[in-house]
């Protein structure tokens, strides 16, 4: 039944302790393995696919639709329908101009920089609709094992994430009510799954094209130590500029056939983008593919025949683009590509053909591909969460930050404190002072990236250094200490040493969101949790209650004389009860409607069972009772 | 002395965490980096040895293997914060020859700007290529053999700052001096390497 999973996620009752999973957050979509029986292996119910699509539909009324249901209001319901949500993670309305030129999408943006995705009226951190996705995958976790999954998860994240997109994933979690043990990046956590460990010692490259990001990771491999060398990547490549490559293509001339008016509407844009996507992977299995667009109300019937030859012309850019990345990631290791024992591909894109050639071509060796592609990543998170549970301590991960860290300097230079493929954890302290008398306070701003202006990389946000002591300008030392965790996070903690007295210096964050507000959206989530459970409760009852009914009066008629006269008045009065209950929208109300019209129908349940049997006492089949 | 666990007693093969008990050590002052993973300080140094305890440290102070609760969580994120920084310094010799010449009293790289005079002739020269370079924005075979050209004197400054570094001077020895003019220069070489190098990967780019 479906309360199960339910009662899990309005619960916050003590969950199974005992594991852990690994979760995928994907930008196509999202699932979740667990390490048993000895080896990693991914939770799918049976009879479905394990990968839960990452999109959220939002009806006009009632709680909102996650995964397969939602992906499938996609062409009905195209604004309502939220796709890609991870190109939007700790994002703010000007990064992702070029994501809201090709999506539906109303968006909006909080006092401190934080996007909004606007469905009916109502505004959606991506923070808030991950969370919406991460708990369907627990869901789908727990009816996959038949019992409440694990609620201490390992989420991963493209190597290449920075640290506002980490946070945000982090803060996705904690609002499905999800503990992160740590959030791992996704080739890293590949190569764990590929058990490359059993080799005694070499050095691997992981090429990871998922659906919206790539990254590409040089790891050396020795003694059960995976240490990553060097990270680069791309956080806008992925599958969907494949299909957009495509969906150019088509929009092109459909517009020159049929008027460029056919595609204004939202929906045929959908529409569009989807048969692109399945032309993609038909392209990868056959040499020809084709874009079918049928829109019955626009009367449009559009077939467009796509060689894997010109795919792969319209795609080279963006092949070229991954292979420029493997290059900063090969010269950063300070090696050359003969210096590579294995190759794995990971990621549903690293599928297109022309992609793999492209790899072995480059890396002058044919690449690994063994493991299926979307679920590698979600395999190598439960490896890594089972080590974080204390099952395993044979093999130890060793990453890396992508990202230099450094702070904005007078004139708006950025001073490096942290290089880029710095191994973490590691921290930095940098010295500040004050520049006026009896100054209190300092603002300083940290950027990510390896651009010289601050101006070019991206900012994680100023932050303000407070209380520190009255005293003359310059005599003030304060020590502002960076550490970037393992999970590839920034904490920036300050004490004053100038004066001696150590005083703790209050650092304040000016980004992202603060702790207060997420507690606050933990609470108001557990409320909707509560209003979505009770809604589907009396859903699932409401269906009950009609498939009795419709039962006793199939069958009252022909057993009505069998009955005495008591309990035929009583369940007349009962059905009627039920029919009116069956209209009902409280759940309690029809709980006890259902059990009275249960209790009722029982001496004809009684009657009928009786006559089954002598009907085949007397030699007939049950069938044709 | 010889140090300690403050657990169980066993001496200590590196400071950060013990090898028998498994015990995170406290954190005290930062200690140089030979000290940290069990070195004399000196610029010679077995790279192998060196990756290798890098390896068993890590795997004693992780965080992965000290979750249980949020101190020694932090603890441990601290002591591989330290690990990893003083394995960067020892991996790379340059900067193993910078903390030396200051962990010997020598003048560190604030106080002291001078670059050999021989040299800032040839850093004029370079100079000029280098700007051509940056305003071509692409790759020809002038800028190919100017990499070459510094990578040599790269190895070859490299080479003049270990004879001059090993076997490790005294304290305030009067080659800390010249050590760190030297270094002033390979760092400039590095600094011009990496400005070519990245000119090299985006003009592959396009």
């Amino acid at each position: 039944m479906g309360y199960i999973e339910l009662n899990v996620l309005n619960q916050p009752v003590a969950p199974q302790q005992q594991g852990a999973l690994g979760i995928d957050l994907g930008t196509t979509h999202s699932l979740a393995a667990i390490w048993k029986d000895g080896r990693p292996q991914v939770l799918r119910v049976e009879g479905e696919s394990a990968l839960v699509p990452s999109v959220v539909h939002f009806p006009r009324e009632g709680a909102p639709v996650v995964g397969q249901a939602a992906r499938e209001q996609a062409i009905a319901a195209p604004k309502d329908t939220l796709f890609s949500i991870k190109r939007f993670m700790g994002r703010g309305l000007g990064d992702v101009q070029q994501e809201l030129a090709t999506l539906p999408y109303a968006a909006s943006e909080t006092e401190r920089g934080l996007i909004q995705l606007e469905v009916h009226g109502r505004k959606y951190t991506p923070e808030q609709l991950s969370a919406l996705v991460l708990r369907k995958v627990h869901e789908t976790a727990s009816r996959a094992l038949g019992e409440t999954a694990p609620t201490r998860v390992v989420v991963t994240v493209p190597a290449y994430f920075d640290d506002t997109q980490r946070q945000a994933t982090r803060d996705a979690a904690r609002l499905a009510g999800l503990e992160v043990l740590r959030i791992v990046n996704e080739p890293t956590a590949a190569s764990l799954a590929y058990g490359l460990d059993q080799r005694d010692k070499g050095v691997v490259v992981v090429y990871d094209l998922g659906g919206g990001t790539f990254d590409v990771t040089v790891l050396s491999i020795e003694e059960g130590v995976f240490r990553v060398l060097s990270t680069a990547g791309d956080t806008h490549l992925g599958g969907d500029d494949f299909d957009a490559a495509l969906v150019t293509l088509a929009r092109a001339e459909i517009a020159a056939a049929h008027g460029a008016e056919v595609l204004a509407d939202a929906g045929c844009q959908q529409a569009l983008r989807l048969a692109c996507e399945r032309c993609k992977i038909e392209l990868s299995s056959a040499p020809r593919g084709e874009i079918h667009l049928v829109i019955p109300e626009r009367r449009l019937a559009w077939r467009r025949e796509v060689s894997r030859e010109e795919f792969e012309a319209l795609v080279a850019p963006l092949v070229e683009r991954s292979m420029a990345a493997c290059r900063q990631a090969m010269s950063d290791a300070k090696l050359a590509p003969e210096r590579i024992a294995e190759v794995v591909l990971v990621g549903g894109s690293s599928r297109i053909p022309a992609v793999r050639a492209r790899v072995a071509a480059f890396f002058g060796r044919k690449p690994h591909s063994e493991l299926n592609p979307d679920e590698v990543v979600a395999l190598g998170a439960a490896v890594q969460a089972h080590i974080l549970v204390g099952g395993k301590r044979d093999i130890l991960l060793l990453d890396v930050t992508p990202l230099s860290l450094g702070v904005e300097t007078m004139g708006g230079a950025v001073s490096k404190i942290i290089q880029r493929n710095s191994t973490v954890p590691c921290s930095a302290t940098e010295g500040f002072t004050t520049y006026a008398d009896d100054q209190t306070g300092i603002d300083f701003h940290i950027v990510q990236g390896e651009r010289e202006l601050a101006a070019d990389c991206r900012s994680l946000g100023r932050f303000k250094l407070r209380g520190i002591p009255p005293m003359p300008a310059g005599m003030a030392k304060v020590g502002v200490r960076f550490h970037i965790d393992a999970d590839g996070v920034l904490t920036v903690t300050a004490k004053e040493e100038g004066s001696g007295a150590s005083a703790s210096i209050d650092v304040q964050p000016m980004h992202g969101l603060t702790d207060a507000e997420v507690e606050g959206m933990l609470a108001s989530s557990f409320e909707h949790a509560k209003d979505d459970f009770e809604a589907r409760r009396a859903a699932d009852l409401a269906t009950e209650i009609g498939t009795m009914v419709h039962a006793v009066e199939k069958n009252l008629n022909a057993a009505r004389a069998g009955l005495d006269k008591e309990s035929l008045l009583d369940l007349e009065e009962a059905l009627a009860r039920a029919k009116a209950a069956a209209r009902d929208r409280d759940a309690r109300a029809l709980q006890k409607a259902r059990d009275e019209f249960e209790r009722a129908s029982l001496p004809l349940a009684a009657l009928l069972m009786n006559n089954v049997a002598q009907k085949a006492l007397m030699g007939r089949s049950l069938d044709e009772v | 002395m010889e140090a300690r666990c403050t657990a169980c007693g066993a001496a200590l093969e590196l400071p950060c965490a013990c090898k028998a008990c498994g015990a995170l050590q406290p954190l005290a002052t930062e200690r140089d980096p030979w000290t940290e993973l069990g070195f004399e300080p000196g610029f010679d140094l077995d790279e192998a040895l060196l990756k290798k305890r890098l390896l068993s440290a890590s795997r004693l102070v992780h965080p992965d293997f000290h979750g249980a609760d949020a101190a020694s969580r932090e603890l441990a994120e601290a002591l591989s914060a330290r690990l990893n920084r003083a394995h960067a310094i020892l991996a790379d010799e340059a900067r193993r020859a910078d903390a030396l010449v200051v962990l010997l009293g020598g003048p560190d790289e604030s106080t002291s700007r001078e670059m050999p005079r021989e040299f800032l002739l040839e850093v004029l020269e370079w100079n000029e290529v280098l700007e051509e370079a940056r305003q071509a924005r692409s790759w020809s075979a002038t800028v190919e053999s100017l990499r070459d050209e510094l990578a040599v004197r790269r190895h070859g400054v490299l080479a003049d700052v270990r004879a001059l570094l090993a076997p490790t001077p005294a304290r305030g020895d009067a080659r800390l001096q010249p050590a760190r003019a030297k270094l002033n220069a390979a760092r400039y070489l590095d600094r011009a390497l990496g400005e070519l190098e990245a000119l090299r990967l985006s003009a592959t780019r396009s």
